[in-house]
């Protein structure tokens, strides 16, 4: 588990800025004090950094397989020198034409990567890997054939603001590729933090879990991939700048493969391991070089570091990081947080909410079924604004098909819902939970990369500002929004969960089984809040619980279903009264 | 046409090899052709000291059997519950180790890798069927055929679902998961190695250039959605087939190179037409 890139919202600012302003005077000593060859090299540790940050995005941040981020750099160096040589660009802007060209070819690098994401990404990883080292594959043959625009004219790609290709041209150069570096690693960074970088840790973590949150899927892929591509493209361009000769020799794809096992191995996704990896891409092969040890032994090296970082699903930099993290908390005594439901205030009995008369959901004749297997058949049941209602009955009975086929999981269904009339035929998950239809899971779906703040704004996408997540988080008696999830029980995620969701502000919220890891007297508490929920934040709750008593205590209207069909819905008296009910329920024997 | 044959063959048995490993062990195995031809390429060492040929490709079977368990090895030691991602990460490291150590070994030269059959088998005018070519597709087809009987027919077959579908149900059972998954991976490095050792050397090329089989093998497997041996062996020879087929147009000669790719991303968007989600509920 990662207890790295806490978000946000509790750190300064500023101080990612001060990192970048120490590394920027620590890069211009070094241009300036180090000897000319070591300068050349830093050069190209820096520029193999800004590759892996790329990388990082998608590898370490949203966990998927990319095997052609040299072909990202190689695409955008093409781009760029056919741009400085062949065309007017390459002095239209003067000194900085080569910023304009480095962005656009970046940019075309970029678009490479939606392509190729686009057919991708809609299913599982695996199928990325397959794509992009068949891209990798072919894009090289491609470029063995057509070559580099320098070789058609022997005219070498101009380097950014006249800087000379002698040692004191690589030392300005140097500095400038520390600069381009030093802003990539504050974009990176501060994407990492924001609701992108969000739902890039959610989808690595849960798909279905980040399409309830109203994130599609194929978008958080796609920009995480783009992204990765256009910092894969800029480091191309600094790259083709530096050694101003390129030919397909220097992107082979197998060097994608290392750059790739390198980012597994170190955790490129931490900007600290980037540069880390970066001086392990260059300096192996360095001190390889000088005792005359064939090079293909650094990719050996890298092949067995990467089977060890993947067999044990960890990184040099969370290794480091958790050690550190442990430490820090040990010391002041932390350990794991848990949820904490105080009685409320006032102690007195909330009344169940039994809403404002108006039907915010109807279902007609619902039916799922699984090939021959009949899962859901003819429900229709409605639910009033501003109530809580009760979805029971014995296990199998289709309680969770229903969330399924409500929330969008199960486009099969046959029937229709319609939420406060619109009706939902036809829209994706996550169109639905933009449209205030939001449910929670069963099982865990908060993802331990974020922090409690960080979960809760990227599920409410902008609806509850910082005072409004501390607000609902402190009401339901979670951590605090600086905690990261990973040193938080699972019960307590899902209580978390639970709040978050309340925070979006949802028109219509489906709990399933929310109350599962609570204590007896956490239950009752738990059931106070809920008896809120529906006026304090507008919130209409469907809710599928075992536990009777917690039904009980906050249902105005219940609904049981058994074997697929709703068995009796109406008043929670007339329901739990009602002997076929008690039968289903209780079994023959319990009736006696 | 015909000329593409040959190479269809090749990605058949390929793509056969990816099928039975995706359905096996849940892995996408990249390092698949990369095991094949470091087999292929060390057994040919033994040349020069006077190995008659079968010995040479009973050497090649044996090497790619060896190493293609050991990383089955590694995977079911470590990796039992991963996801098929984190199990497929695993054969890119070793991708990129067996690829490295073929240039260290090998140099990057092309290699004399001598196919084990050659030369025309029948003639229709100016189309040529090679013995190669039939060859390597009936490789493909037995693999499968064999593969098939060994999976509905044989108790071993039974556990080998088993273990395909629920593995820790299996495992729960009595079965000896382990055992049989790198049995899965030996035989699947033994068949690479054979195919290479057949196919030899056609493409003069190195191991880097004998390695991005993968892609249209890959290619082969995915249209067959890597559960089907028989489509795969089709999508692999019609995929030789096109290619052959475009080499007689010098003017797209650029394309030719992006035909896998086109087709495997042709094939997602086609198979994408439904949402798919990670986990079933």
């Amino acid at each position: 588990m990662s207890l790295v890139n806490r978000s946000s919202r509790t750190r300064r600012v500023g101080l990612p800025f001060l990192i970048g302003l120490i590394a920027l005077v620590v890069a211009v000593g070094l241009g300036f004090g180090l000897p000319a060859y070591t300068v050349f090299i830093s050069t190209t540790v820096l520029v193999s950094m800004v590759a892996l940050l790329g990388l990082g995005v998608v590898t370490g941040t949203a966990g998927m397989i990319s095997l052609m981020q040299l072909t990202f750099a190689a695409v955008a160096a093409w781009v760029a020198e056919f741009l400085a040589i062949r065309t007017p660009l390459g002095t239209m802007f003067g000194s900085f034409s080569f910023i304009v060209i480095m962005l656009i070819s970046a940019l075309a690098a970029a678009v490479l990567g939606l392509l190729v994401g686009l057919p991708a990404l809609r299913l599982r990883g695996v199928n990325l890997a397959v794509v992009t080292l068949g891209v990798a594959a072919a894009a090289d043959a491609t470029f063995q054939k057509i070559s580099f625009p320098d070789s058609w004219t022997n005219v070498r790609m101009p380097r950014p603001f006249d800087f000379a290709t002698d040692p004191a041209g690589d030392r300005s150069f140097f500095i400038f590729t520390a600069v381009i570096t030093i802003l990539i690693c504050l974009g990176v960074y501060f994407l990492q933090n924001s609701r992108w970088g969000s739902s890039w840790k959610s989808v690595a973590f849960s798909e279905r879990g980040t399409a309830s949150a109203g994130t599609s899927v194929r978008w958080a892929k796609l920009t995480a991939f783009s992204v990765s591509a256009f910092i894969g493209g800029i480091s191309g361009v600094l790259l083709v700048a530096q050694i101003s000769k390129v030919n397909y020799i220097t992107f082979l794809p197998i060097s994608s493969l290392a750059l790739y096992v390198l980012s597994i191995v170190a955790g490129a996704h931490l900007i600290d391991m980037a540069l880390f990896g970066g001086i392990l891409f260059v300096l192996v092969p360095e001190i390889l070089k000088q005792f005359k040890v064939p090079l293909e032994w650094g990719n050996i090296v890298f092949a067995i570091l990467g089977v060890q970082a993947l067999t044990t699903n960890t990184n040099l930099g969370e290794i480091a990081r958790t050690a550190l993290f442990r430490r820090r908390r040990k010391r002041l005594g932390l350990g794991i947080v848990e949820k904490n439901l105080r009685p409320l205030g006032s102690g007195e009995l909330i009344p169940i909410p039994v809403g404002t008369g108006r039907t915010l959901l109807a279902v007609t004749d619902l039916g799922v079924s699984f090939g021959a297997i009949t899962a859901l058949q003819g429900v229709s049941l409605e639910v009033t604004e501003g109530s809580i209602l009760g979805l029971i009955g014995p296990n199998g009975a289709g309680k969770s098909t229903f969330v399924d086929a409500l929330t969008g999981f199960l486009p099969q269904h046959t029937g229709a819902f319609v939420l406060d009339g619109t009706p939902l035929q036809g829209m994706l998950v996550h169109e639905r939970a933009q449209l205030g239809l939001r449910r929670t899971y069963q099982q865990d779906r908060v993802p331990p990369t974020l922090t409690v703040g960080a979960f809760v704004d990227f599920v409410t996408v902008g609806k509850a500002d910082s005072a409004g997540i501390d607000e609902v988080l402190e009401f339901f008696g979670c951590p605090t929004a600086s905690t990261p999830i990973s040193v938080v029980d699972v019960g307590t995620r899902r209580l978390i969960e639970v709040a978050a969701n309340v925070a979006a502000r949802p028109r219509l919220l489906v709990l399933d089984e929310p109350a599962a890891g609570l204590s007896h007297e956490e239950h009752i508490e738990f059931g106070q809040r809920l008896r809120l929920v529906p006026d304090k934040y507008g919130v209409t709750i469907i809710i599928i619980e075992h536990d009777l008593d917690l039904v009980r205590s906050v249902c105005s209207t219940i609904t049981v279903l058994n074997f697929g069909e709703v068995l009796a819905s109406g008043q929670q008296d007339d329901v739990l009264s009602n002997p076929r009910v008690l039968k289903a329920y209780m079994g023959e024997t319990e009736m006696l | 046409m015909a000329a593409g044959l040959g190479a269809g063959g090749l990605y058949a048995v390929i793509g056969v090899c990816l099928v039975l490993m995706a359905t096996l062990t849940r892995v996408v195995n990249f390092s698949q052709v990369a095991v094949g031809v470091y087999a292929a390429f060390l057994a040919i060492r033994f040349v020069p000291l006077g190995v008659p040929q079968w010995g040479i490709v009973i050497i090649a079977l044996i090497v790619g059997a060896t190493v293609s368990a050991l990383l089955g090895w590694i995977i079911a030691t470590w990796l039992p519950e991963a996801t098929a991602t984190a199990r497929s990460a695993l054969t890119v490291a070793g991708l990129l180790f067996f690829l490295s150590v073929s240039y260290l070994q090998f140099g990057t030269r092309p290699q004399p890798l001598i196919p084990l059959v050659s030369g025309p088998l029948v003639s229709f005018g100016v189309v040529t069927i090679t013995k190669l070519s039939v060859a390597l597709i009936v490789l493909a087809i037995v693999l499968a055929i064999a593969a098939k009987l060994v999976l509905t027919k044989t108790p071993i077959g039974v556990q080998l679902r088993a273990i395909s579908d629920r593995q820790t149900a299996a495992e729960l059972l009595g079965i000896n998961v382990k055992v049989l998954q790198v049995g899965a991976w030996g035989f699947t490095g033994a068949a690479m190695a054979l195919a290479i050792s057949f196919a030899g050397n056609s493409q003069a090329a190195n191991a880097g250039v004998m390695v991005n089989l993968i892609i249209p093998g890959a290619a082969a497997a995915l249209i067959g959605a890597f559960k089907r041996m028989d489509r795969a062996i089709v999508g692999g020879v019609a995929l030789g087939g096109i290619q052959g087929l475009l080499t007689a147009i010098p003017a797209i000669n650029l394309l030719r190179d992006w035909i896998p790719i086109l087709i495997i991303v042709i094939f997602l968007l086609w198979s994408q037409r439904k949402e798919v989600w990670d986990v079933a509920r």
